[in-house]
């Protein structure tokens, strides 16, 4: 198996075609199609397992460097226009920071975009805070709640 | 002698009365004492009449106990009795059923269980299929998609992604098949014909055991009693028959049991099962 995950993509893809190739000659009133519909699911499964690690190769640094951004503005907003009504934003924004820089990509089919959209919503809460004090918290929880229903349904 | 003075002979007139009424309510009272005394007397006696009646009771209670104790035992001393000397009937073994029978009448058991389809129901079980047949082919065509998609379109890996699961969730419906209904017809006929002719054979031999006095398998006999209630005898014999064919059907080979273990799933074998326990058990009934 490629080491290299656009080479293991190709591959499972591939793969994924011979299955639908058995699948389609069976059609769906062969006896044997719900078998074949099982092992195309694996071969799916697989296919979308590929494209994950695609896309977290993509984008772990890109993660990465959002959630340092976001720490440092945190700071930056907490020392410069400090606000106690503020800081709820802020400390949000800095355990979302956290959660991605420890772990940039997450295990789910569709996670790494996922956290990509939530620590975006966590840098521009951040930069908006000094506007909008602690209300600037919604756009980080929205963030939030999109990586949540992306990841569990 | 008159007492001419009126006042005067009103005053005796009211001093004899008043002696008069002191007599009456001495005798109210000696009355009252009386009926008393005579109510605790009967409430007594009545208090031992009951003791004696429970006693009574519970002395019958005991007799019945034991008369019954003592027909059990008849029943055990009369079969081993006739043990001794006595043939007993072999009802264990059917040479003249044969598997090939016994495989007709499972069959036909099998036909009857199995859901007939109405026109109605057959007409939306080929709309569901066709439904399916439907979302299948999209399904596929989703997951060709998924074989060319490029990586980072990440919408549409979703959505092919989600058109493909419609299918991994759901599964295909019976189809609804003529010719299966034709074959369990044959499978029907078949297996009550075959049912006939081994309740017949079945039920020569059961006569026959009666017609000689043989002695019947202990399973019978615990099931079905020592013998045909009084007044009875058809239904004990068809019941007998029954209970015979299942342990040949269902392989029940317990020398004691005559049922085996009663079956868990619903069906055939169960409602007929429920039928034997109900019947035998009034058989049973002295």
């Amino acid at each position: 198996m490629a080491a290299d995950p656009f080479a293991r993509l190709a591959d499972r893809q591939h793969a994924l075609r011979t299955a639908l190739r058995a699948l389609q000659a069976a059609g769906p009133g062969s006896p044997d199609f719900p078998s074949l519909v099982a092992e195309t699911d694996k071969e799916v499964t697989a296919v979308m397992e590929a494209r994950r690690d695609v896309e977290a190769a993509r984008l772990a640094t890109p993660n990465r460097a959002l959630a340092a951004a976001t720490t440092t503005a945190a700071l930056i907003v907490a020392v410069g226009w400090f606000d106690a009504w503020s800081l709820l934003s802020l400390l949000l924004a800095t355990a979302t920071a956290a959660a991605v820089l420890v772990d940039p990509t997450g295990r789910h089919l569709l996670e790494p975009r996922a956290r990509t959209t939530a620590i975006t919503a966590a840098l521009i809460a951040t930069v908006a805070t000094p506007l909008a004090h602690g209300w600037a918290t919604a756009i980080t929880a929205a963030g939030i709640a999109w990586w949540a229903w992306r990841t569990l349904k | 002698m008159i007492n001419i003075d009126p006042v005067k002979a009103l005053d005796d007139k009211v001093e004899r009365l008043k002696k008069d009424l002191k007599s009456l309510t001495a005798r109210i009272d000696n009355t009252q004492t009386d009926a008393a005394q005579q109510q605790l007397s009967t409430t007594n006696q009545l208090r031992d009449t009951n003791r004696k009646l429970t006693k009574t009771n519970d002395r019958i209670t005991e007799l019945a106990e034991s008369v019954h104790r003592l027909e059990r035992l008849l029943v055990a001393l009369n079969r081993k009795v006739r043990a001794g000397e006595t043939q007993k009937a072999d009802f264990d073994d059917w040479p003249e059923i044969t598997k090939a029978e016994i495989a007709k009448i499972l069959a036909g058991q099998d036909a009857y269980a199995r859901k007939t389809f109405t026109q109605q129901e057959a007409k939306n079980t080929r709309k569901a299929i066709a439904e399916y047949d439907r979302a299948a082919l999209i399904a596929i065509d989703a997951a060709e998609a998924l074989t060319t998609l490029p990586p980072n379109a990440e919408s549409l890996w979703r959505k092919k992604y989600d058109q493909w699961r419609t299918i991994t969730r759901r599964t295909r419906p019976e189809a609804p098949d003529d010719n299966t209904h034709a074959s369990d017809t044959v499978a029907k006929s078949a297996g009550n014909e075959a049912i006939a002719q081994a309740r017949q054979k079945i039920r020569a031999r059961i006569e026959d055991a009666v017609a000689r006095d043989l002695l019947f398998p202990a399973w019978f006999e615990n099931m079905l009693g020592p013998a045909a209630p009084p007044g009875k005898a058809g239904d004990w014999l068809y019941t007998a028959t029954d209970v015979v064919l299942y342990r040949l059907l269902h392989d029940v080979t317990s020398p004691a049991d005559a049922l085996g273990s009663p079956p868990q799933e619903q069906g055939h074998r169960r409602t007929l099962h429920d039928r034997l326990v109900v019947e035998c058990a009034d058989y049973r009934r002295p």
